[in-house]
């Protein structure tokens, strides 16, 4: 668990705060994602839980330890940190760049080798091939992979992650996210993560910390943000297309009425209760029909219209006075 | 080809001259590198000495030797002989070496660097296991052009008494011989040649595979 006491930080030379009183909580096991626009101070509160930087006043806690009583390298060595630039050793090997934190941590030889295989193959990298390879050696999102796995290797509770997928192209980063989606998953770490698009934020996140100018201006799951932004700021920062995005997060089950009747019938529009109803949306238009039924299992437990999608949609997005 | 038959008619001459240009060449190499090197990476950790040092050594380098020499030979305590020449063209490495150890460590990526950082790696171990191999190349480049360097200028010193083959080529010059001068020149410069390919195979061993490419593209 990381706790972020009233933390403010003014830069030397600067009379405006990068951060400004911000206070949150981070628990166990959750994806936390800042999000904001550049020089929302996101990056320097990153920076501030592993000590890259230091507070001007408050004070952070890692698992109940102020972390200012920690040596700040040792302290690194228990947090896993993941940059855009990746930052691998160019001179040193794919294996020899995974193993570097346990190195600093004096694990014996045999285990280290152990480890990195199961790191690689883990990241969706063969170490047979790749291990042996030097950084320049490797596409883009392979060394996305490679600074994952290196971030991972003590196995540490925390990962700060800042803008990890943001060099790769598209099409590799959709596949990056779900495949680290999926390992979280059952790694269930304490991940920080930070990023400057909003869908990425929606994707990754458990929880949301929406920031501008220093200033924390909202915290919450993805669809209490989506469906309750604080201010016209996060408004605009979730874009036109708020709605669409609800959709994408809110489970079948939640809009589906349980009461009303309907035909059974094997092959008709069935949808599973835990999808979110963009996929019922999609398969409405598909097949050009208004209601699907949604089921546990073989069980049919209700249906859902095209009208209570709309409902909800309009309810939560009407036009703030 | 007169100056092989000058080389065979006085060979016991000509190779006391070049066994002792080898071996002022070498002392002053290690002298060199054991120095420069310290003195690189120690400004590139304080940059407000960085620009003072490196300016000094750039007034150093463009001090012509021949007065370089004379004057530290009138110094009490130098005088003429291996001492003074010693002195004179370790000053003269000073530039090559100090100004390639320097930009080699400050040119290694930040961001390396910040994931070094990020991970848990003391300042020192950011110097030896990051900046001091990636610095590799740079510093190799400064190293080979020094070797050069001094075994060229080291032909100076035979005004103060270093019997090598500066004396060939000098006394060549007072005497208008032709074939003694070219077989100092041609000596010197295989020694040169030599000493560059030795300094090319050390590095070949010393740089990461995973840096080479870089010279290639």
């Amino acid at each position: 668990m990381i706790t972020l006491d009233r933390i403010s930080k003014t830069f030397p030379g600067t009379d405006i705060p990068a951060v400004d009183r911000v206070s949150f909580q981070v628990n166990a096991g959750n994806i936390c994602v800042f999000v904001g626009p550049s020089g929302c101070g996101k990056t320097t509160i990153l920076r501030m839980i592993n000590r890259l930087e230091e507070p001007s006043s408050g004070r952070i806690t890692v698992n109940g330890q102020d972390i200012m009583s920690l040596d700040p390298a040792v302290l690194r060595r228990t947090i896993g940190y993941v940059i855009q630039q990746i930052g691998l050793l160019p001179h040193k090997t794919i294996e020899q760049n995974v193993s570097l934190v346990p190195e600093l941590l004096n694990w014996p030889k045999s285990k280290i080798k152990a480890r990195v295989t199961e790191l690689l193959v883990l990241v969706g990298l063969d170490p047979g091939t790749v291990g042996r390879k030097y950084p320049h050696q490797l596409s883009g999102g392979q060394s996305q992979r490679v600074g994952v796995a290196r971030a991972m290797a003590a196995d540490p509770p925390i990962m700060l992650m800042d803008e990890p997928f943001g060099a790769v192209d598209p099409i590799v980063r959709i596949h990056l996210q779900d495949e680290f989606l999926r390992l979280q998953q059952h790694l269930k770490k304490t991940i920080c993560f930070v990023t400057h698009d909003i869908n990425e934020a929606v994707k990754m996140g458990d929880y949301l910390i929406i920031l501008n100018m220093g200033r924390l201006i909202q915290m919450g799951t993805p669809l209490e943000v989506l469906t309750e932004p604080a201010d016209d700021f996060v408004l605009n920062l979730l874009g036109d297309d708020r709605g669409v995005k609800i959709l994408d997060l809110t489970r079948c089950e939640t809009l589906m009425d349980r009461d009303r009747n309907f035909p059974y019938n094997p092959d008709s529009c069935l949808i599973q209760s835990v999808k979110p109803v963009k996929i019922a949306l999609e398969l409405m238009m598909k097949k050009n029909i208004d209601q699907v039924g949604v089921c546990k299992g073989e069980r049919i437990v209700g249906v859902l219209t095209w009208n209570s999608i709309k409902e909800h949609i309009s309810r939560v997005s009407r036009d703030r006075p | 080809m007169g100056f092989i038959s000058f080389i065979q008619n006085n060979s016991g001459l000509v190779l006391e001259y070049t066994l002792n240009h080898i071996s002022l060449v070498l002392t002053v190499l290690v002298l060199s590198l054991g120095l420069w090197i310290i003195t690189g990476l120690i400004i590139s950790r304080h940059d407000r000495l960085a620009g003072a040092v490196i300016s000094l050594s750039n007034i150093l380098f463009c001090i012509p030797s021949i007065s370089l020499f004379g004057l530290f030979m009138a110094v009490p305590g130098l005088g003429l002989g291996r001492n003074t020449a010693v002195l004179v063209l370790v000053i003269y490495a000073m530039m090559p070496l100090v100004r390639s150890v320097y930009l080699g460590v400050k040119s290694v990526d930040y961001f390396v660097m910040e994931a070094g950082k990020g991970m848990g790696m003391t300042p020192s171990q950011i110097l030896f296991r990051i900046q001091i191999p990636m610095a590799w190349p740079t510093v190799f480049a400064g190293i080979r052009v020094s070797v050069v360097l001094i075994t060229g200028i080291a032909t100076m010193a035979t005004f103060i008494g270093e019997k090598n083959l500066g004396r060939l080529i000098h006394q060549g010059i007072t005497r208008g011989n032709a074939d003694m001068i070219i077989a100092g020149a041609v000596i010197v410069s295989l020694i040169a040649l030599l000493l560059d390919y030795i300094m090319g195979r050390i590095e070949k061993k010393v740089i990461s595979p995973g840096l080479r490419y870089r010279t290639n593209d």
